[in-house]
């Protein structure tokens, strides 16, 4: 019998990027940044 | 001509991030351009939430994770803006927190009926957007037959979880990967993207993929 081991998968992207772990869904901060940005442009600021 | 690259989307159904990288990916998806094949798996954030919830999103958050009402409604709050950007009006004032088993047998049920997809945005929308309960089986059974679904038979395999195992088996399957969190796509079964991340990022894997696979031809 074998240690069960995850399988492997090559990990690409931000890994900063906005997830829910558990019942909990954290908000990075260039999130924040993208919101502001987006207010911007709708006020066309 | 090639195979369309596959994505397998480990997901829950009242997962803010879910709904926002659902969108992302799809616009990543149009940024490639070639074909992909998308397949959804059950990912259960809270699996203990009862299915009749008693109280709002702010209460969940500052009953089970200690935070002040004040921040969980800030938090909230910033979530709602994110999904906007992304064209999604969140409507948390009528969100019906609750146990999302049922939701995800039914996404199993309809995947064998070959309507996985349609089942997957009607349930992000019916949750976030609508204001509609989703751990209930009559209201999933009503949400199905809007899809064109049998709702006798919804009923039926849901009242006899035929679909549960199926969905212990994408849990099981998430834990062998080493997923913790969602959304996660598994792209090509050999690349892990974590997180709503933005469309470009899904669009340079997807054309890593293509890539690999011309060279090999």
């Amino acid at each position: 019998m074998t240690d069960a081991s995850p399988i492997p998968l090559l990990i690409v992207g931000d890994p900063t990027a906005a997830a829910c772990v558990g019942d909990f869904c954290e908000i990075p901060d260039h999130h924040e940044q993208a919101v502001v940005n987006a207010r911007l442009d709708d006020d066309n600021v | 001509m090639s195979e369309p690259i596959k994505v397998d989307i480990w997901s829950d159904v009242q997962c803010p991030w879910c709904f926002i990288g659902k969108r992302k990916f799809e616009e990543g998806v149009a940024q490639f351009g070639g074909e992909v094949e998308v397949e959804y798996h059950s990912f259960e954030l809270a699996p203990e939430t009862p299915v009749d919830f008693d109280g709002t999103p702010v209460d969940y958050l500052s009953d089970r994770k200690g935070i002040s009402r004040g921040q969980a409604e800030e938090m909230i709050g910033r979530v709602t803006g994110i999904a906007k950007s992304v064209g999604l009006d969140y409507d948390y004032d009528h969100i019906h927190q609750t146990n999302t088993v049922k939701a995800h047998e039914l996404l199993h049920y309809a995947k064998s009926k070959g309507r996985q997809l349609e089942m997957k945005e009607r349930l992000l929308e019916a949750y976030f957007l609508n204001g509609e309960h989703v751990g209930r089986i009559p209201d999933l059974a009503d949400i199905a037959a809007e899809i064109g679904l049998d709702r006798e038979d919804v009923v039926r395999a849901l009242a006899s979880e035929e679909f549960l195992a199926d969905v212990k088996a994408d849990v099981a399957q998430a834990a062998e990967y080493g997923i913790n969190g969602v959304p996660f796509f598994v792209i090509d079964g050999k690349y892990g993207v974590s997180g709503a991340q933005e469309a470009s990022a899904f669009a340079n894997v997807l054309a890593t993929v293509a890539s690999e696979r011309e060279a090999v031809q």
